[in-house]
């Protein structure tokens, strides 16, 4: 177990994560680290998605409370990530895998501080379970669903 | 004029949905006229060495219904597939697993404890379980394999058409069975039923305010639900917004809201997960405390989510 290392997932908004450093060169520090335009765009789906394709945990960084761009994105993501936490949690995947920290940091550097403090918890409670039966369903079949 | 072959086949299924082709009524009588029905096991005497017998593709169209759980409804699939041009899902089940999907919860393991040992009502002191094979008086009697999960047709076999519904509603039937005869069927791989969402042509939708806002969410028996207001507006959870139109809205028309037995809306694999982002955006809290509370209200949330769906969710089972 001392070679696990989970894999984090991090979603942080542009508006007040890391948008006076070169996105670039932040990215080099930090694994599967994914900058969008407000929090609020994160859909359910590719949470559940992003646990089924291997992450272990998700990080969402978003804007202080009442600072959203967009009025109410961080809002409406954490409405949303305790729903799923609940969702999640009943089908086995525990609800610390998924954390949402409300705050600003222009240069981002406190980003891969938080990854590797949510690392550390995950080590803790070791590899999300997958269902294991992703390869079962032939690829023409979810197309034909209209899944990707 | 030789008449194209149909044939007509249940799996995991309850029968409903061979119901719903008897409830096209007198239409049926033209059906029977048109095809030549070769295979339905709920209501004619065939046998499937018959099919077997067939050449590929002989049979012009198979209506599979119900879901995949064992090696003899894996058999049958196969064999259909094999022997058909066309395959239709019919059906939640087939379509999307169905409520039997919620077995997925579960494991193979715990359904048989429970039941052939662990129910009240079982008496089994030699604890027999069933057995693939076993011997009795020097023959072999054969059962099919119970499989760990729940499947939807087409994590089986390649389908060419779907018909959602628990079960489809008999005008849809009607639609496809006689697209088929007509040869106007659309791209394979569709789904029979309009690409929009139920709310989209849901007689309630005018009563749902500009700006829907949930402080509490109640449970179809715990309120007396108002007829003809949105449920969404009252506080009860109505799958509308995430499922395909096309039922003729026979459970809001009895004051029951959607289960979602349609499936996800064209372009969406995953209606669950798209409902919690529409269920969230509609809860109206301030505090974690409140949106807690809220959440919490919400018995047993995958069941709700994906009472026929969970089969084919990117959930799909539960974890260890």
């Amino acid at each position: 177990m001392s070679q696990y290392k989970p894999k984090v997932v991090c979603f942080s908004c542009k508006f007040g994560w890391g948008y006076l450093t070169d996105e670039d060169t932040l990215s080099n520090k930090i694994e599967n680290w994914i900058p969008i335009i407000c929090t609020g765009k994160i859909d359910a789906t590719h949470m559940i998605e992003a646990f089924e394709e291997g992450a272990d945990g998700i990080l969402i960084l978003g804007c202080p409370e009442g600072d959203c761009h967009y009025q109410d994105g961080n809002y409406e993501v954490k409405k949303r990530v305790y729903l799923l936490r609940r969702l999640l949690e009943s089908i086995g995947i525990e609800k610390e895998r998924i954390r949402i920290e409300l705050s600003i940091d222009p240069k981002g550097r406190g980003i891969p501080q938080l990854v590797k403090e949510m690392s550390k918890e995950l080590t803790k409670l070791g590899p999300s379970k997958r269902s294991a039966v992703a390869e079962e369903m032939p690829k023409e079949a979810i197309k034909a669903r209209g899944g990707k | 004029m030789v008449k194209p072959k149909v044939a007509i086949c249940w799996l995991g299924a309850c029968g409903g949905c061979d119901e719903a082709v008897v409830d096209i009524n007198e239409v049926l009588l033209r059906v029977a006229d048109a095809v030549d029905l070769i295979l339905w096991p709920v209501a004619l005497d065939f046998k499937y060495d018959s099919v077997k017998d067939m050449k590929d593709g002989e049979i012009v169209l198979s209506v599979v219904n119900g879901h995949v759980r064992n090696s003899e409804q894996e058999e049958i699939a196969k064999l259909l597939r094999g022997k058909s041009q066309l395959v239709l899902a019919f059906g939640a089940c087939a379509c999307l697993g169905g409520t039997p999907g919620l077995a997925n919860l579960t494991t193979k393991e715990d359904i048989f404890n429970w039941v052939y040992c662990d129910a009240p009502t079982v008496v089994n002191p030699k604890g027999n379980y069933p057995q693939t094979s076993s011997r009795v008086n020097g023959k072999e009697l054969t059962l099919p394999e119970f499989y760990d999960r729940v499947y939807a047709l087409n994590n089986i076999i390649p389908v060419d058409y779907y018909l959602p519904g628990c079960p489809p509603p008999p005008y849809s039937v009607m639609y496809a069975v006689s697209a088929v005869l007509e040869n106007k069927l659309p791209l394979k791989g569709s789904t029979l039923a309009p690409q929009r969402a139920l709310c989209d042509t849901c007689k309630r939708n005018k009563s749902k305010p500009d700006r829907l806002a949930i402080k509490e969410i109640k449970r179809i028996h715990e309120v007396e639900a108002a007829p003809d207001i949105c449920f969404l507006a009252q506080g009860i959870i109505c799958l509308g917004p995430a499922t395909r139109d096309g039922c003729g809205e026979s459970c809001i028309n009895i004051n029951i809201p959607c289960r979602g037995c349609f499936g996800p809306v064209e372009g969406v694999a995953d209606s669950g997960a798209k409902f919690v982002s529409a269920l969230a955006s509609i809860l109206d809290a301030q505090s974690e405390e409140d949106i807690a509370r809220i959440v919490d209200q919400i018995i047993d949330p995958v069941g709700y989510l994906y009472r026929f769906s969970l089969p084919v969710s990117i959930l799909r089972k539960r974890r260890g």
